[in-house]
This record gives C-alpha cells, sequence and structure tokens, in this order.
C-alpha cells in the first residue's frame, strides 16, 4: 500500500495522459486536413486552372465492362487528366449522393432516378445529356442446364431465375418486361411461375449477369450490353421482342457541388463525343434516342425506340 | 505544510481528470453516437408503420428462425467437439485449432465467395450434391449454413477456454467412481461450465443475427427465403429508407439486449472461477 502501488497509478495516469494527447491531436490533425479542403469550394475554376485533374464519377455498375477503355480514351483525348470510376447499382450510388458523398460527374442508369436527383438540386444546370440505351435481354449459363429453349420456359416448374430487385434500374425494366410480355403473349400465370421460380434479387445488374456466368441459376434478366461485350461462350441469349421491351436511358450529368467541374465537364465531353460513343457501342449499349436535356417525363413509363 | 504543497498539486490532479474526463468522452460518443442517430432520424409512428410492413416482418421472422436453427447446430455439434479437441492430444490439433479460429479474422465477403465456390451448383462439392438433386445456394439452408460458418467460432473459442481452464481433478473423481465419459460430461463438465457455455452461445447467436457480407454472396437475396435482416436494411436503403431504419433500430435492440445478457451471465460466472 505504497510508493510501489502510487508509482503504479501514476504511470498508469501518465500513459492516460498520453493517449489522450494522441487522441486530441489526431482529432485536430483531422480538422485542419478538412479545412485546408475547403478553400477549393468556392472557385468555380474554368476547366484549365483546376488543380485536381481526376474526376470521380459515380457509374452505373452495368457499365462496369467498359470502363477501362473509357478512361484510356478520356486520358488520350486529355492528357494529364484522369478519372475513377465509383460502379454500384444506380439506386446504391443515389443515396451514397444524398447522404453527402462527393461526386464529380453521374451516369444513371434509370431517368427516374436522374430525375429524382435532379429535382434535388444536385445536377449542374444544364449538364444533363442522354447517353446511351440498353434493352433487357434473357441471359442462360453456356451449358444451358435447365434446357430452356423460349421465354415460355422460364415458368417450368424448376427453373431457378436471377434478376435485380425492383429499387435496381434493370429490376425495374425488367418487372415491366415481364408485364408486357404476359400481357401480350403468355398470361399472367406464366409472369406469376416466373416469379416464384426466382431465387434471388440482386442489388445491382452485374450481380444478376455473374450468377448467370457462374451457373448457380437457369437464367438472368440483364442488360443487352452484358450479352454482347461478354465473351463467346458466356451466355446465350433469349431476345425480348422490341415491343415488350424496355429501353433503359443512361444520362450523364456534372453535380453542382462538384470541386472539379472543368475536368467533370470534359469527361463530360468525351463521353459524348464520337471516341467515347463509340466505345460504348462496342460494348453493347445503343446510342440515346437524343442528347438533348430530359424533360420531366418521369422515368418509369418504358420507352420505344423512336 | 498540507496547502503549501496542495496548490500545484492539485491543478496537476484536475489536469489529469479532465484529460481523463475528455478521454472517455471521446470513445464513448464516436462509439455510441452513430447509433444514437438512428433514433433521432425516425419518429415512433414511422417506426411502428413499418414494422408492419411485410417485408420487414418476414426479414425479422426469418432472422430469428434462421439464427435460432444456427444456434441449435452450433451448440450439438460444437460442445462435444470442443470437449473432445481439449481432452485428447491428436496429430494435428494445433492446426485444427487455427483453422477453427479461421471465420473470426475472415471478411465475410471472403467467406460467402468461398461457401459459393465449395457448395454452388457449379462448385467443387457442390456439383456432386446437384447430381443428387440437391442443391444449397439461394436457399434458406444457404443462410444457415453462412452463419454457422462465421458465427460459430465465438462458440467453439469460448467452450475450448472453459474445457481448458477447468480443473481436469473434479472429471478424475468421477472416473474412479466409475462414471462413462458420456456421464462425466453431462454431470460433471457441462454443469460447471454453463454460465460460461451460455455467453459464448450469446455471442453466436448475436453474430448470426448480424450476418451479411456471407449471406448476401452464397444466399442471394430474397424476401421470406434468404433476405434476413442485414439484407433488407442494405436492399431497402434506395428505396424504403424507413424500413431500413426499423430493421436498423430492431437490431440495435437485439444487439443490446445480447451484451446486457452477456454481462449478467458474466457476473454469475464468477463464483466457479
Amino acid at each position: 500500500m505504497t510508493t510501489n502501488q502510487k508509482t503504479d497509478r501514476t504511470q498508469s495516469i501518465l500513459t492516460g495522459i498520453v493517449f489522450g494527447v494522441l487522441c486530441v491531436s489526431v482529432m485536430f490533425a483531422g480538422c485542419t486536413s478538412r479545412a485546408s479542403e475547403q478553400p477549393g469550394k468556392p472557385t468555380p475554376s474554368p476547366s484549365s486552372i483546376g488543380t485536381e485533374t481526376t474526376v470521380i464519377a459515380f457509374t452505373a455498375a452495368s457499365l462496369r465492362g467498359a470502363t477501362p477503355k473509357l478512361a484510356e480514351g478520356f486520358e488520350q483525348m486529355y492528357p494529364g487528366r484522369h478519372v475513377i470510376f465509383n460502379l454500384d447499382g444506380t439506386q446504391a450510388l443515389m443515396t451514397q449522393v444524398q447522404n453527402g458523398a462527393r461526386a464529380d460527374v453521374f451516369i444513371s442508369a434509370s431517368v427516374g432516378y436522374t430525375n429524382e436527383l435532379r429535382n434535388g438540386g444536385y445536377f449542374a444546370d444544364d449538364s444533363i445529356k442522354s447517353l446511351a440505351s440498353n434493352y433487357v435481354v434473357v441471359i442462360l449459363p453456356a451449358n444451358n442446364p435447365a434446357a430452356i429453349g423460349s421465354l415460355a420456359d422460364l415458368a417450368k416448374p424448376g427453373v431457378k431465375i436471377a434478376r435485380a430487385d425492383k429499387s435496381v434500374p434493370v429490376g425495374t425494366a425488367t418487372c415491366v418486361v415481364l408485364a408486357n410480355l404476359a400481357n401480350s403473349t403468355f398470361g399472367q400465370d406464366w409472369n406469376l411461375s416466373a416469379y416464384r421460380n426466382t431465387r434471388t434479387l440482386e442489388t445491382s445488374e452485374p450481380a444478376v449477369a455473374v450468377k448467370v456466368a457462374l451457373g448457380e441459376v437457369d437464367a438472368g434478366f440483364a442488360y443487352e450490353s452484358t450479352a454482347t461485350a461478354a465473351p463467346d461462350g458466356t451466355y446465350l441469349v433469349i431476345p425480348i421482342p422490341e415491343k415488350d421491351n424496355y429501353l433503359q436511358t443512361y444520362t450523364i450529368g456534372v453535380m453542382k457541388e462538384s470541386l472539379n467541374k472543368g475536368a467533370a465537364s470534359d469527361f463530360e465531353t468525351f463521353m459524348l463525343s464520337t471516341t467515347g460513343r463509340q466505345i460504348l457501342e462496342d460494348y453493347g449499349f445503343r446510342p440515346a434516342w437524343d442528347h438533348t436535356p430530359l424533360g420531366s417525363s418521369p422515368g418509369t413509363t418504358p420507352l420505344k425506340t423512336a | 505544510m498540507d496547502s503549501v504543497q496542495s496548490n500545484p498539486g492539485r491543478t496537476k490532479r484536475i489536469l489529469m481528470m479532465s484529460m481523463a474526463a475528455l478521454l472517455i468522452l471521446t470513445v464513448t460518443l464516436y462509439l455510441a453516437l452513430p447509433v444514437l442517430a438512428l433514433f433521432f432520424r425516425t419518429t415512433p409512428g414511422l417506426f411502428l408503420s413499418s414494422l408492419a410492413d411485410p417485408e420487414v416482418i418476414a426479414a425479422l421472422a426469418l432472422s430469428i428462425i434462421t439464427s435460432v436453427i444456427s444456434l441449435a447446430i452450433v451448440i450439438l455439434v460444437g460442445t462435444p467437439f470442443a470437449y473432445v479437441h481439449c481432452r485428447y492430444r491428436y496429430p494435428g490439433r494445433m492446426i485444427v485449432d487455427t483453422l477453427v479460429d479461421l471465420p473470426l479474422v475472415l471478411p465475410p465477403a471472403v467467406a460467402g465467395l468461398a461457401l459459393l465456390v465449395l457448395y454452388g451448383r457449379t462448385g467443387l462439392a457442390g456439383h456432386y450434391f446437384s447430381l443428387l438433386g440437391i442443391s444449397f445456394a439461394f436457399t434458406t439452408l444457404a443462410v444457415i449454413m453462412a452463419q454457422i460458418f462465421v458465427a460459430s467460432p465465438f462458440y467453439l473459442r469460448q467452450a475450448k477456454s472453459l474445457f481448458d481452464q477447468l480443473d481436469p481433478s473434479y472429471e478424475q473423481v468421477g472416473r474412479t467412481l466409475g462414471a462413462s465419459p458420456v456421464r462425466i460430461f453431462l454431470g460433471v463438465v457441462l454443469p460447471m461450465t454453463a454460465s460460461g457455455l451460455v455467453s459464448g452461445a450469446v455471442m453466436t447467436f448475436g453474430r448470426a443475427l448480424g450476418e451479411f457480407g456471407a449471406t448476401i454472396m452464397f444466399a442471394g437475396n430474397f424476401p421470406g427465403i434468404t433476405q434476413t435482416m442485414p439484407l433488407a436494411v442494405y436492399v431497402n436503403m434506395a428505396g424504403n429508407f424507413n424500413a431500413g431504419l426499423t430493421i436498423s433500430i430492431l437490431l440495435v435492440l437485439i444487439s443490446f439486449a445480447i451484451m446486457i445478457a452477456v454481462r449478467l451471465l458474466a457476473i454469475r460466472e464468477v463464483p466457479h472461477a
């Protein structure tokens, strides 16, 4: 009960203080580095002045395959500029932006979500452009384990189907397509059976495609671009007639909060250029039906090729 | 004499105290504030209304059922395993000891991918099962398999350390009295380690309930079949933020109850130590 215990206690208190000081200094370090970032914000600098050369592009996951080529093309057209893609389902990207994620460019696979973000004031004025479009197809593993020969077979008992959740753009499109097919050709029982055969509602389009590619399911609802861009022998494809299909429109826009608007609009320019569009076409995307800014039309109505 | 020395001493002590208080406050707030923020983002009305959402109810029911089944399997298989492992010296025992702990440090997404490439329809073992018409991926069974894989080490570790610490003389006494090993295990070992085992079981249940990464990769996501509460939180983040909040709050409440249960059991455990 004396000197030994006392020194022990002072020692432990001292270490406590050292840790405390460390914690506080870490906190301050965090504050100052954030503060130094701040001054860049109010300057809406033109493209040449910005020290930032890297564009952060929040990008619909279905563009994943094309992104390396797109990055390469952008760097060739604008030497010194770079792009980092943040790929996820558009619904997840939108939630990230709404909760404060910093993006320079937003590529959406759904006009509905684009409009939601636009109405929330997230886009720079007049920066939203149609980028590309895409149809829904049914993809099957190359060995076709369930011997599916037509869309009608999707209702066969025991067929395992993967599709995206309805919050994912391709999932919304899938719902519309199934309803259209049921109305025009196969009937409601077919639609119900196809739903009963659904094993998983994935959270992005590539997640559906990979389940098919792995052979874990017998069929999946994915984009035409995925089927076109995949190496030969990856999938069998059942097209869906145009009259029952859903033409999903991709848009690109510069974010209002971007600290890097110059580079961001350079990237948009690249994406809409002949080079950018050619890359998208190579990866199976269809051209957007026009390049005028979107009106206030809701994205949930099925769009037809004009 | 005392008053002369006390002034610098007191300021020092006050300084230390305030530093200590600041430290405690910082750590506590950092860990507790995000959880509290969940409660501030919703209202009781919204909470109750999305509590009636069929998808929320389905996720809650599925989570509870699968976690209970996982826990039962872990206890039934894990308890004798840990006992045998502790009482017998066998070749490769150290390797087993390490492998059993591996899921603790493995990222759940890796666990999910691993389960898929083993049990998936085209997987190493799943390939043969599928010839027999048995499939695991995208079933409720896959949810349970994922939960057992990631959560069982919590129970196994606890059981192993309890059996290791248990004084073998109790069992020796039993043996000299002619009791069979099974009888000794059930009559002596289990009662003496019960409360510790229960706290390990509670941790396993909590981990199983919170399992996300392995489940979404191996079991997929379908309401009522494989969409557990954590998956519902993730999927609803875009479409139905409120349902996500409600499920999150339910999970916080359950986790809190689990922590309290462990605390109470830890207090009761003391007399045995």
